[in-house]
């Protein structure tokens, strides 16, 4: 019962929301094509922390053993920083994998970072930005002591 | 070298007593005039004292926030002020997403689909579409509900009563149809001037600036403030921008200079900041009207009311009147509430491979003879 | 209302000016604030609100330099001449001359740091980042040919520039190292005596130091002095450390000259949209003239 109050009381809330400008956060559907899904395995060559939006350049190794390097848009930096990045989180090497979208200029090597994460599958960043429940604290403490953000 | 009589020690002592002499009077005076709003504040923190600027007025400074959960426009269904049990629900539903969201991943997952997907909350796949965006560990819209003087609320917006915005003007919608039937002339992706201000990097999502300085529900809903006894200076995390507020008597610019977030002059009221702005630039967003149905005439005066009400809060009133574009004014308050951390550098357009991304791609659909996406600005 | 704030002890004036232009007239750069004529805040610290400028041409080249044509040339029949994007602007894209900033006139480039200085001369107009509406970086954001407001409370110190809308929030609690570079840096400042010393650090080395190709790595550590010499002056000096580019720390030092006309203020130059021609113009649907 409570569920569904929930769902209820914040669809609503979130319809008035979304009649600001939706359009407000730039279409991530003109940028990659949702018809071009991919799947990313490989190890951070660089870190551009910039805005409006990071990027991550990941070198994977190509079929014929060739590799190529592709960039991995994440979001701003600056909630991060906030949730405890440092320079020493995703060292050079660290391998990720992402699934996402390529963009709509197929000649791109570059795809949004719908989910990245570790090859263990932890979220790529948990910083502070836990929710306070219970076990968020040693979860932290757990991926910091793997040098892990 | 030339050594002068006087110190610098002995001409500062007599500043400060040229000064303090009618400065103590003020403080006294701002003391007796503190607003109600403050005042109940002022009773409920009863140890906190109100932090004084050396002239005497309350210290707004510092770094703040203003990211909620509570949208402008009151939902329809419900009160102005909610209770304990509807904002339990509605915080603990934010953090049940959250929650999901930073759970673990198959590492084995194999592509997303074809076409897209979304998460089914809807602000984030507002901001993500199809594609997904990226992972929510980069959202910091706001986890709460905002509450304003004690009152848990259900809107930003207070008057009208109903918690809803003033439909536009005759004019308004005159306007407003000039200008939509101007932009139909092109393509949502025709050119960078046909996206919106805060994919070119010009200004941020929505209302962050405004003036009214409202949150956007994404991230970064941060202000810095400085104040000396000319000025207040507030600083927009995005893209940087700030508003000079001139304290005295109004010295307006020409009808024709415009500046993106205005022309603002300040005053103090007992302790509170009022803030008069004209001249916002006509391509401003404001107060989320959508979809940018309202851009700012060149009649329109918002009104900010700044109070201090505790140790990690800032009451922020604004009234937006625009009688050119509006049926009538509409008023706000919401918190502004200490940021625990720093502002950082939001240099958007120097990093702005997003704009080029969205351009190239359109291009390369034309040239294929394919296009995926919705037709949205 | 004046545009500065009017915060000298008028009625003990007179003396005192007298005292501090006698003075400055020994003055040499480095000397101190001279007493009494000097604003301060209630905190006794010098007030340094206001809308400041510099003048000359260290935008252009902070090195002594001759005027010239342009800053891109190409070959011509007899002598160089102006490349053609620059032809159109004739003398208003000419190089004023300049006396420099640099003190000991040179700057100490590494051998490789001073072959990409001129590598930069000879791709300016790919180059440099003003031209992309760029954020200036420290030192350029002060001597930019656009003024900038300094906001001075007891409690903070805050820049904000007419040029880019740059703003500079100098922290005076440090909160330690950046985490992340940026085109600003980080600034930390505090008061030595009647000089205001800021330490910035933390940059990403993508801004220059002027429209001439002088250029820094992000290891520049930058650490300056603002020292008020009289109520509408102020010596600037900063000294530039970078071990990837300088062989030696080296310094700069002009004045900073206060806007003191009534209706004095900061403009408005968010030049980010005079420059999408420029860098997404190839990327129309149907592209302008080309």
């Amino acid at each position: 019962m409570r569920k569904i109050y929930t769902t209820l009381t914040l669809g609503a809330l979130a319809l008035v929301v979304a009649t600001i400008p939706l359009m407000a956060h730039h279409a991530f559907g003109a940028e990659f094509d949702k018809d071009a899904p991919l799947r990313l395995e490989g190890q951070i060559v660089k870190l551009e922390w910039v805005n409006p939006h990071s990027w991550i350049h990941l070198e994977i190794e190509a079929e014929d053993g060739s590799t190529e390097v592709w960039m991995v848009e994440g979001g701003t930096p600056n909630v991060l920083l906030r949730r405890g990045l440092t320079r020493d989180c995703l060292a050079p090497g660290t391998v990720l994998i992402v699934d996402g979208y390529q963009a709509k200029d197929h000649s791109l090597k570059r795809a949004n970072g719908r989910d990245v994460t570790f090859t263990d599958g932890t979220k790529m960043f948990m910083g502070s930005s836990g929710t306070g429940a219970p076990g968020d604290a040693e979860r932290l403490a757990a991926r910091q002591a793997r040098g892990r953000c | 070298m030339v050594t002068c009589a006087r110190t610098p020690l002995a001409d500062s002592r007599v500043f400060e007593v040229q000064r303090f002499g009618p400065l103590m009077l003020l403080a006294a005076a701002s003391m007796l005039a503190v607003t109600p709003s403050a005042m109940e504040a002022q009773q409920t923190n009863e140890r906190w004292v109100m932090p004084r600027t050396a002239d005497g007025h309350p210290d707004l400074q510092g770094s703040w926030s203003n990211a909620t959960m509570t949208p402008l426009v009151r939902p329809p269904g419900v009160g102005a002020v909610l209770t304990p049990d509807q904002v339990a629900a509605l915080e603990g539903g934010q953090q049940d997403f959250i929650r999901e969201q930073l759970a673990d991943s198959d590492p084995d997952r194999g592509l997303p689909p074809v076409g897209g997907e979304f998460t089914g909350n809807f602000l984030f796949d507002a901001g993500g579409g199809a594609v997904g965006g990226y992972n929510f560990f980069y959202i910091d819209g706001g986890d709460d509900i905002a509450v304003f003087n004690g009152e848990a609320r259900s809107s930003l917006i207070v008057d009208p009563t109903d918690g809803r915005r003033p439909p536009l003007s005759e004019e308004g919608r005159r306007r407003t149809g000039e200008r939509f039937a101007s932009q139909r002339q092109f393509g949502a992706y025709d050119n960078p001037e046909n996206r919106p201000l805060e994919e070119r990097c010009i200004m941020s999502f929505g209302s962050n600036g405004g003036p009214p300085m409202l949150p956007n529900y994404f991230y970064n809903n941060n202000y810095t403030i400085v104040q000396t006894a000319d000025y207040v200076m507030i600083m927009t995390e995005m893209v940087h921008d700030t508003r000079i507020i001139r304290l005295g008597t109004p010295d307006p610019l020409p009808a024709h200079i415009r500046p993106w977030l205005g022309d603002s002059w300040g005053r103090w009221q007992g302790d509170t900041l009022v803030v008069e702005t004209t001249n916002i630039h006509p391509e401003q967003n404001l107060a989320g009207y959508p979809p940018a149905a309202f851009k700012p005439s060149e009649n329109i005066k918002v009104t900010e009311r700044f109070t201090r009400a505790d140790e990690h809060t800032i009451n922020y009133e604004f009234t937006v009147d625009d009688p050119s574009m509006l049926s009538g004014p509409f008023s706000g308050e919401l918190p502004f509430k200490a940021l625990d951390g720093l502002v950082y550098e939001y240099a958007c357009h120097e990093g702005n491979y997003a704009l080029a991304n969205v351009l190239m791609g359109a291009r390369a659909q034309e040239r294929e003879g394919v296009s995926n996406q919705p037709d949205t600005r | 209302m004046n545009s500065r704030v009017s915060r000298s002890p008028r009625p003990l004036l007179g003396s005192a000016v007298i005292c501090a232009l006698a003075a400055a007239a020994f003055l040499p750069a480095t000397v101190q604030a001279q007493s009494g004529s000097v604003p301060r805040l209630a905190d006794g610290h010098p007030d340094i609100n206001g809308i400041w400028q510099a003048l000359g041409n260290a935008h252009w080249d902070i090195e002594p330099h001759t005027a010239r044509a342009a800053l891109a040339m190409q070959p011509g029949p007899v002598v160089p001449v102006p490349r053609q994007e620059i032809v159109a602007f004739g003398a208003v894209g000419s190089v004023p001359s300049g006396n420099g900033i640099v003190v000991g006139g040179e700057i100490p480039y590494l051998p490789a740091a001073l072959t990409m200085r001129n590598e930069n001369r000879e791709n300016w107009l790919d180059r440099d980042p003003e031209i992309k509406c760029y954020l200036p970086g420290v030192p350029r954001a002060n001597y930019m040919p656009y003024p900038f407001q300094v906001f001075q409370s007891e409690s903070k110190v805050f820049f904000v520039y007419e040029y880019a809308g740059a703003v500079r929030d100098i922290y005076l609690v440090d909160p330690g190292p950046a985490q992340v570079d940026t085109w600003m840096g980080q600034s930390v400042g505090r008061w030595d005596g009647d000089v205001f010393v800021v330490e910035a650090a933390g940059f990403n080395g993508s801004a220059w130091l002027d429209r001439s190709g002088n250029h820094f790595s992000a290891s520049l550590k930058v650490t300056e002095r603002y020292t008020m010499t009289g109520p509408d002056h102020m010596l600037y000096e900063a000294t530039l450390e970078d071990p990837n580019t300088f062989s030696r720390p080296w310094t700069i030092s002009l004045p900073l000259y206060r806007h003191v006309a009534e209706n004095a203020r900061l403009g408005q130059f968010k030049c980010v949209e005079f420059v999408e021609e420029l860098m997404y113009g190839h990327l129309r649907k149907n592209p302008v003239g080309r």
